[in-house]
């Protein structure tokens, strides 16, 4: 982990003067824009930059849910998980990049958890079981999330191979996550991903 | 082809029988409807039962899958043990399982994790039967029916989420024998319970749990029936007809299908009622021996007085009299009041038939018939006395003539004022009238037979009187023949049959007497049988003879003609008498045959003889009373060559008695050929003179009893002597028959007599004696 960080610093510096944009449209097998979509680009045979760290995230439990949904942390960053709800919120994950418990008590609480390895930590609540959210801890400076037109857009980067990968909490692929080798001209560029959705749990009330 | 009927004796048997058979149908076709209904209820109850056994089943299923749903759900969400299967602690998870396994026993538990490794006990050593699982799991189907182990169970799984699906707690149940045999006990009746799963695909179902086997050939088609209908269907199981009942079952796996099969024998269904169907058999049977003997009783009713009327029928039959005694006013009643008019008038009828067939209808006295009874009675009631019985057989002469002459009105009148005449003298005697002019008195004589002749004689005295009858006065007479029982016989039959004998008797004795049975009378009679037997054979076997008797011409003094008379050599008896035979044959037409042998005979005979000779041949009033006799005679002169006036016809007066203007004309057309007639046995009898005013005989042969009275009574003479006067005035030559003595022959020679006939001159002669004779005869004369 050291080393990837520091070989992201390394990258940061090194890298081309030249910039471009990578436009990814994520739709579902039936064509409909998927959201909350994480696109994560790296470069190959290059170091990727590492994201500005920030502590000014927040995971709002209101009205019995987290929101947002899918929250991109620059690894290393604090998330903040206040309360707005009247009820008492247990706030979990056992996700490995980061195993956490908060039990949040009263309303507008809030705590706060730095993530310090870069993965999908995913959060539920123990005692509302319909509350989940997903933090993907990042350790790429490209990385976007899909907009409700199932666009993710990531400016700034090189020309050169790079790897794409796309997350989703529902993403039915092993550990959720697509990936692809892309080959960037330096311009404005788009890549399709048509992925394979499951059905989210019973107890979800977001869509996606 | 017909049956044969079957018929009963008894109309009571019949009518109970038949209604018995037609109630016994009945019963038959409603037990069997009854038996149809009690199998399809007992089809039904089963069904119902089956129904609500699913459904109880139904439930438990849901229950049960809820209950281990439940508890997986729960374990599933337990902080800590979602903790310990998303971190990987297996021992933590693991232990928190078979906790909860411990306190609500499921046969499997275990943790299925969503990278494909499994916690606890699967019994999945089949990693098939896990990649199935987990296909199915992560397809969402989180309970059913799924092959674990190759055990059919049943599966309940709940989602692990932290919050991420990081599993499934799967909780499973076996499906076997004990499980089905617990679903048995909460059916009503036993049914039995298995189920069934078909493989993904166009696999059959197969038995997967419970005792039973798939056997009947369609029952694949029957459980799919039962399943897409949900209603029970009837199919071989096990290799007897079942009443079968198939449930879906949710699958874990996609394209498996499962189902639980509730059946039950359809003979155990139905077996329920079988007292039902025993009982109603029962009332059947009773039922109709119940019908049976009613109508037998009830048939009794109407068929007692059947009987009766039929035994009183019978009685009737037999001419007994008969009153039924009548009750009521129905049928039957009716019916007996027929029955006795029917009686009644039968008897009368009765007697009326009765009179008629025991009266003579024209003279009202008792008829042939009445006679037999009368006397039957008589002889039978008499029998052991000494009382004898006279009986007298009267028959009128005369009769035939006034019926000819007057008519049958005179004749009847005459039979009805004869017989009063008798019933006035007979009185207290039985008089009947058997037939035609024959009348019988049956007379009892007490000790004495002195009353028989006086009867007899006043019977005769009556008849004599004379009567008046459409203005003419008639003068009629009778014979009687008298047969006195039980001398004469002993019964109606023989005494009847020799009294007519006696009466016979009498007649040829001479009309106008009365003669007695005896018993010669009765060996002639059975003579005459036996001369009737033979005389048919006698011409072909040659047993008669011509015999020739020589007439001598007293004018010529020599023999003028020969007189043919008939000789029958019998084999056995000799000689046989033409007045024996001749009667005979006369009565039953045999006369015929021999008068015209005798034809033949005597004209062969005669043309032999020198031509001055005539032959005299005897012709039967018989055969002038039949046809063909001129042809007759002609033929045999034709054949034999004889001239006509060579031959001489002898004819009796009875001829003229009874022949009548076709007699006359023949004996004209015979004389007109130049035959010569005779009148034979001249005056005896009742000819009359008008007969030889009638018709110019050539000859009269005066009767041998004036030749043989000419030497006792010193009057015959005179008759004689008239005859001859009478005779030789009608241009007529006579013959005297019979001349026996000299004395005769002196007396006829002198009353001027044409010829003679007798032993004096010459016994009848065979034929072969007469040349001799005559050689003789021409000897004398040469000689003279």
């Amino acid at each position: 982990m050291r080393l990837l960080t520091f070989c992201a610093m390394v990258g940061a510096w090194a890298g081309p003067a030249v910039a471009g944009t990578l436009d990814v449209r994520v739709t579902d097998a039936a064509g409909r824009p998927v959201a909350d979509a994480v696109v994560i680009v790296r470069a190959v045979g290059r170091a990727t930059p590492l994201p500005r760290r920030t502590n000014a995230l927040k995971v709002e439990q209101r009205d019995l849910q987290f929101h947002p949904f899918v929250t991109i942390v620059p690894v290393g960053s604090s998330v903040s998980f206040p309360n707005f709800d009247k009820t008492r919120h247990h706030v979990y994950s056992f996700s490995a990049p980061k195993k956490f418990e908060l039990k949040l008590f009263a309303s507008e609480q809030s705590r706060s958890v730095t993530f310090d390895k870069a993965g999908v930590v995913a959060i539920g609540c123990n005692i509302h079981d319909q509350m989940a959210a997903f933090l993907y801890v990042s350790d790429s400076a490209w990385t976007a999330r899909s907009d409700a037109r199932g666009v993710a857009s990531i400016d700034g980067l090189p020309a050169g191979a790079v790897s794409v990968s796309l997350f989703h909490p529902y993403l039915r692929a092993p550990g959720s996550v697509v990936a692809r080798s892309m080959t960037l001209s330096g311009g404005r560029q788009t890549a399709q991903f048509a992925v394979n959705l499951r059905a989210p749990p019973p107890t979800m009330r977001h869509g996606y | 082809m017909r049956l044969p009927a079957f018929r009963f004796r008894s109309l009571g048997t019949r009518m109970a029988v038949l209604q018995a058979g037609l109630f016994g149908l009945t019963m038959l076709a409603v037990s069997a409807l009854i038996y149809a209904m009690v199998g399809q209820i007992g089809g039904r109850a089963v069904e119902r039962q089956m129904a609500a056994s699913s459904a109880v089943f139904d439930r438990l299923w849901q229950q049960r899958t809820a209950e281990m749903q439940g508890s997986a759900g729960l374990l599933a969400r337990d902080f800590g043990f979602r903790e310990a299967v998303a971190t990987g602690d297996s021992a933590t998870a693991g232990s928190a399982l078979a906790n909860l396994a411990g306190r609500r026993p499921a046969d499997l538990a275990a943790i299925l994790r969503v990278d494909g490794t499994v916690v606890g006990t699967l019994d999945g050593r089949s990693r098939a039967d896990v990649a199935r699982l987990y296909e199915a799991l992560d397809a969402g189907r989180l309970s059913g029916v799924a092959r674990l182990g190759g055990r059919p169970r049943q599966v309940a799984a709940a989602p692990i989420m932290a919050p991420v699906l990081t599993g499934w707690v799967v909780f499973a149940t076996d499906i076997d024998a004990r499980e089905m045999r617990s679903l048995e006990t909460m059916s009503a009746i036993p049914i039995h319970a298995g189920v069934i799963l078909a493989e993904p695909g166009e696999g059959g179902w197969q038995r997967a749990a419970g005792a039973f086997e798939l056997t009947g050939k369609d029952s694949q088609a029957q459980v799919a029936l039962s399943l897409k209908q949900q209603k029970a269907v009837v199919l071989g199981l096990s290799g007897e007809e079942s009443i079968g009942f198939a449930k879906p079952l949710g699958t874990m796996v996609e394209g498996e299908r499962a189902a639980l099969l509730l059946h039950y024998p359809r003979a155990q269904a139905i077996a329920a009622y079988r007292p039902v169907q025993y009982a109603v058999a029962l009332i059947g049977l009773l039922g109709v021996v119940l019908v049976m003997a009613m109508t037998w009783r009830s048939a009794r009713r109407i068929t007692e007085p059947l009987a009766r009327l039929d035994r009183a029928a019978g009685r009737l039959a037999e001419g007994e009299r008969i009153e039924l005694v009548v009750s009521g006013d129905d049928e039957l009643a009716r019916l007996a009041h027929g029955f006795n008019r029917m009686a009644t008038q039968i008897e009368e009828r009765e007697k009326r038939i009765t009179e008629l067939a025991f009266n003579d209808v024209l003279t009202g006295l008792p008829n042939r018939a009445m006679f037999k009874r009368h006397l039957n009675h008589l002889l039978a009631t008499r029998g052991g006395r000494d009382g004898a019985v006279a009986i007298h057989c009267l028959g009128l002469d005369q009769f035939k003539t006034v019926n000819d002459s007057l008519g049958h009105g005179a004749g009847d009148a005459l039979l009805v004022e004869m017989g009063e005449r008798l019933g006035a003298v007979a009185e207290g005697c039985f008089v009947a009238r058997l037939g035609g002019d024959e009348f019988v008195i049956v007379q009892p004589l007490g000790g004495s037979r002195d009353g028989v002749e006086r009867m007899a004689a006043g019977l005769i005295e009556a008849v004599r009187r004379p009567t008046v009858i459409d203005g003419h006065h008639i003068v009629s007479g009778a014979s009687i023949g008298v047969a006195i029982a039980p001398d004469d016989g002993a019964d109606v039959t023989t005494l009847l049959k020799n009294a007519d004998l006696a009466l016979n008797r009498a007649k040829a004795d001479g009309r106008g007497g009365t003669s007695f049975f005896e018993h010669s009378l009765n060996e002639r009679a059975q003579a005459r049988r036996r001369i009737e037997s033979d005389l048919a054979l006698a011409i072909e076997r040659g047993e008669f003879e011509l015999y020739f008797q020589p007439l001598f011409d007293l004018e010529h003094q020599r023999v003028g003609s020969f007189e043919a008379l008939i000789r029958w050599n019998h084999p056995t008896r000799g000689l046989v008498s033409p007045a024996e035979f001749i009667p005979v044959a006369e009565d039953n037409g045999m006369i015929i045959p021999i008068g015209g042998w005798a034809l033949r005979e005597a004209c062969r005979h005669a043309v032999g003889w020198p031509d001055n000779l005539r032959v005299a041949v005897n012709v039967s009033s018989v055969q002038f009373r039949r046809p063909g006799l001129s042809e007759e005679i002609l033929r045999a002169l034709a054949n034999s060559g004889l001239a006509p006036h060579r031959l001489e016809v002898e004819i009796t007066e009875s001829v003229f008695l009874e022949g009548g203007e076709a007699t006359l004309r023949l004996l004209h057309s015979l004389r007109s050929l130049g035959i010569r007639i005779a009148l034979d046995d001249f005056g005896t009898g009742y000819s009359s003179l008008s007969y030889l005013q009638s018709f110019p005989f050539d000859k009269l042969k005066i009767d041998r009893s004036f030749i043989q009275a000419l030497i006792t009574q010193p009057n015959a003479s005179a008759v004689v002597r008239a005859i001859t006067d009478l005779a030789r005035a009608l241009g007529m030559e006579t013959t005297a028959e019979g001349v026996e003595e000299t004395e005769q022959l002196e007396q006829l020679i002198a009353h001027g007599c044409s010829s003679v006939q007798g032993f004096l001159l010459s016994r009848p002669l065979r034929a072969a004696d007469v040349a001799k004779l005559l050689e003789r005869e021409a000897a004398i004369i040469r000689a003279a």
